[in-house]
This record gives C-alpha cells, structure tokens and sequence, in this order.
C-alpha cells in the first residue's frame, strides 16, 4: 500500500515537472524568437551540425590524390568579389524585380531572363562574352554593351558588381 | 549583419513594442494577462500536485472559494483593465492634426490637413512625434483595415463611412504598417510606412509636399518625362507641376522620395521600379495598373530613371 502512494507520488511529481517544463520551454522559445525575429534558433543549430559532419565525411573520403585543377571554376574568379556579399547585395539594387535568382529572397521577376545556372551561360546580355571582366562591366552600366536593352544602369559600383558577379558564378547548371 | 530583404526600409512589423500610446497601452495588457496567466498555471498544478500527495477531505469553501469566488474577482479585473485600455485607445481627439486616408485595393491615398490645405501624397505618412493626430479613414471599394502595429490599434476602412482613430507615437523611426482586413488578390501585398519625425520636421515635411514636382533637368530624364504622357500614366497618375491626371492611382509627385515601391512592399530604386512598370501583374497580381511591356527597352530605362530623379 505505501509502496502503491510512493508510486503515484512519483508519478505525479514527474507529471507536473513535466507540464511546468513544457511551459518554461515554450516562454524560452517564444523570449528567444520575440528578442530577436530574425534570428532563427533552430535553423543555426542544425546547419552546424551539418558542417561538421561534412567536415568528419571529408577527412575519411577525401581523396589522398590532389586532382587537376579546376580549370573551367579557376577561369570565373572575379577579382576582389566576395560571392556571400553579392548574395546580399541583389537586393540593394532590385534586381529581383525582373530575374529570378536562385538564392535570392523574393528575386521572382520574369521580366528579364533567369540567371539559374548562369556559370554556364555562353553570353552576357546576348552581346558580352560570360567572363568575369565582362559581367561586371555589365552590371555597371548595360546599356552602354546594348543600346536598346531594357535593363537600366542601376548605379551599381565596381565593388557591388564585382560581388554580385561572384555571386551569379556560383549558379551552376548543377545548382 | 543583417540580411537585406526585398522589403522597404522598415524594422521588422511588431505590436510588441512601445511606440505610441496605443501600443504601449496594448502591450502593458498583455504582458500583465501573461504573468497573471502563468502564476494561475503554477498555483493551480501546484495544488493539484499537494491534493495528490495527501489525502484530502472535500470542503464546501475550497469549492466555493477557488471554483467562484476566484475566478469572478479575476474576471472582473481582467474586464476593468481592459475597459479601461479600449477606452483610452478608442478615443477620438478633436483638436488633433487630421490626415485622411482612403484604402484602395492596394494602395493608400494620404491627404494631410484635408479641410484646409489638403497636401496629397501616397503609400508612405509621416507622423509628428509625441502630438495626437486623427486619421480619417475611407474605402473606396472594399473594406480595408488601417494597422501601424508598433504605434497603434487598427481600424477598419469601410466604403461608404468615415471611422476615425486617434494616435499618438513617442518614438521617431520607421515603422511598418499593414492593411489588416483582407481586401483581395493582393492583400498581403499592401503594406505602407510610417515615418515619425521630431514636430518641427514634420511641419518642414508639409511645406515641401505643397510644392511641385523636381523638373527634368537630363536628355535621359526628359525623354522619361515625355514616356511618362505619350504612355498614357496620366490616365491615373498625377505628377503636380508637370501633368495633370487621374485619381485611380497613387499620386507619383514624390514617388522617388519615398523609401518603398508598391505600397510598402519593394525597395524603391531605379530597378525595382523598372521591373514594376514591365510587369506589375507578376509583383502584385490583381492591381489595376496594367504592365507595361510595350515600352521599348530605352524608353522603359528612362521612365524608371524619371520616376526615381522625383524626390
């Protein structure tokens, strides 16, 4: 019979740990996301993970053997743009208004052509050779290469471009 | 760093913040509901958890006490306080300054002093902080609903009536506001600014409205300027000083003054607006201007850069 109590005391001391636990959790989540919206607390956790399996899965099936360069890779590198940059910069400029950019929020626009797998497209604007020097000359000012294009020189800076240049380098055909 | 988004230049859209009366009133309410709501939970297992424990005998005034007596006097708090909170966000100041807003799917027509000097601007208000003001609010087709979350309550847009709302913000800044009710296609799509300058500023803010629109002063701007009328904008656009039009869509006097494009929704730059003439459709399905993808390439560049040069 005392034995019987123990149990059900236990039982419901575990029951109401366990409601108050569910409570304090939610206000914690509920604090976390309300202090700062943009930060995602759960997103950054598992990403990290994810790089430090990626990291222990290269140590044991990387390949002793260094291989060729990658010379087609080493023949899109944009002097000084920084590829994470850009990413961010598209939306500075609106470029999303008419190209859909794999990558970039809410770059939905199909009023001009869609830069997905841009790295293996043959020509810029239909009138530059896809090469780095190009490309970022004709984020700065298109109309200058094509005359009658649509697309306006959105007063974007050799910095910014060379950036977002980076960027649509990483847009394989591959994704 | 924080990431760019493709939307204005706001802060995020919060109500759990205190910049005006209203929201400060709101949010105390709420956060007072939350505390009191939590200490009730921890008592109330707490008791459950000690009845549990001990052998208790059933007593009439535990009954009474705690399943009438509580509950009635909480209640009766909770209603106090929230009469109270509703009362004083609800009411309307006379003396106020008086901006009238009217709701169209989806976009918002601004009218500050509209009994006086009536200073007509669109999609964007600028509040005076720390001085109530009034906002007249219409619909001229659906019903809409008027909501700065950070500064205020809403306030429903209905066709046919004018609701008014009092409002007052402490702080200077950029907020967001958001058509509340839903209204259509592009409903999520119609959001606006709220902008709160120091009095004096504001003030500044209404002498410059009254002017006319910044001239053409580039071959590029003025081939802009003349798409803008052979295109046919003026039909629903009016540029002051430069052309007169209709009133079915946002005055575009200042339109590259503002910090966003399309109600609230896009940054407002050469691009953005660009992208939007082409094909307004694909960026807000439903809104009654047509794309305009008859425009020529350099005829499109030029009325985008027209449109950005009016500050």
């Amino acid at each position: 019979m005392a034995n019987q109590t123990t149990q059900r005391s236990w039982f419901a001391l575990g029951l109401g740990a366990g409601v108050v636990a569910v409570f304090c959790l939610t206000a914690v989540v509920v604090a976390w996301a309300l202090a700062s919206p943009r930060h995602d607390p759960v997103g950054g956790w598992l990403s990290g993970i994810g790089r430090g399996w990626s990291a222990v899965a290269g140590w044991y099936g990387g390949d002793p053997v260094a291989a060729d360069p990658n010379w087609q890779a080493m023949a899109l590198q944009v002097q000084g743009g920084a590829a994470a940059r850009g990413q961010i910069v598209f939306a500075t400029y609106g470029c999303g208004a008419c190209h859909v950019i794999p990558g970039v929020s809410g770059a939905r626009g199909t009023v001009g052509p869609s830069l997905a797998g841009f790295a293996n497209r043959a020509y810029v604007g239909g009138v530059l050779g896809n090469m780095p020097g190009n490309l970022t000359r004709w984020l700065i000012n298109p109309p200058l290469f094509s005359p009658d294009t649509a697309m306006p020189d959105l007063g974007v800076g050799q910095a910014d471009a060379a950036d977002m240049a980076a960027y649509l380098y990483t847009l394989g055909r591959d994704g | 760093m924080t990431p760019e988004t493709s939307l204005g230049q706001f802060d995020v859209q919060t109500a759990l913040t205190r910049a005006g009366i209203g929201s400060d009133l709101t949010l105390t309410l709420t956060l007072a509901m939350a505390v009191a709501g939590a200490a009730i939970f921890v008592i109330v297992m707490g008791l459950a958890w000690w009845a549990w424990r001990h052998e208790v005998t059933p007593r009439a005034w535990w009954v009474w006490s705690g399943g009438v007596v509580f509950p009635v006097a909480t209640l009766a708090v909770l209603l106090i306080g929230s009469t109270i909170t509703l009362a004083a966000i609800g009411r309307v100041d006379r003396v106020a300054v008086v901006i009238e807003v009217t709701g169209h799917q989806y976009w918002w027509d601004v009218i500050y002093d509209p009994d006086d000097r009536a200073l007509r601007d669109a999609n964007e208000v600028v509040l005076p902080q720390g001085v109530p003001v009034t906002f007249r609010l219409k619909s001229d087709d659906v019903i809409h609903s008027w909501w700065i979350p950070s500064i205020a309550g809403k306030m429903d847009m209905i066709p046919g009536r004018v609701n008014e709302i009092t409002v007052t913000a402490t702080r200077t800044g950029r907020f967001r506001g958001q058509c509340a009710e839903f209204c259509g296609l592009s409903h999520p799509l119609m959001a606006f600014e709220v902008v709160v300058v120091p009095p004096q500023d504001f003030a500044a803010f209404l002498d410059a409205l009254k002017g006319e629109a910044r001239d053409a002063d580039t071959l590029q701007l003025e081939r802009g300027r003349d798409v803008f009328v052979t295109a046919g904008c003026p039909a629903c656009h009016v540029i002051r000083g430069m052309v007169r039009g209709g009133r079915l869509g946002p005055d575009l006097t200042r339109v590259g003054g503002r910090a966003s494009l399309g109600a609230g929704m896009w940054k407002m730059n050469v691009g953005n607006l660009a992208g939007w003439i082409a094909d307004v459709q694909d960026m807000k399905p439903g809104a009654q201007m047509p794309s305009f993808n008859t425009l020529s390439g350099p005829d499109l560049r030029a009325l985008a850069h027209y449109l950005d040069s009016l500050k």
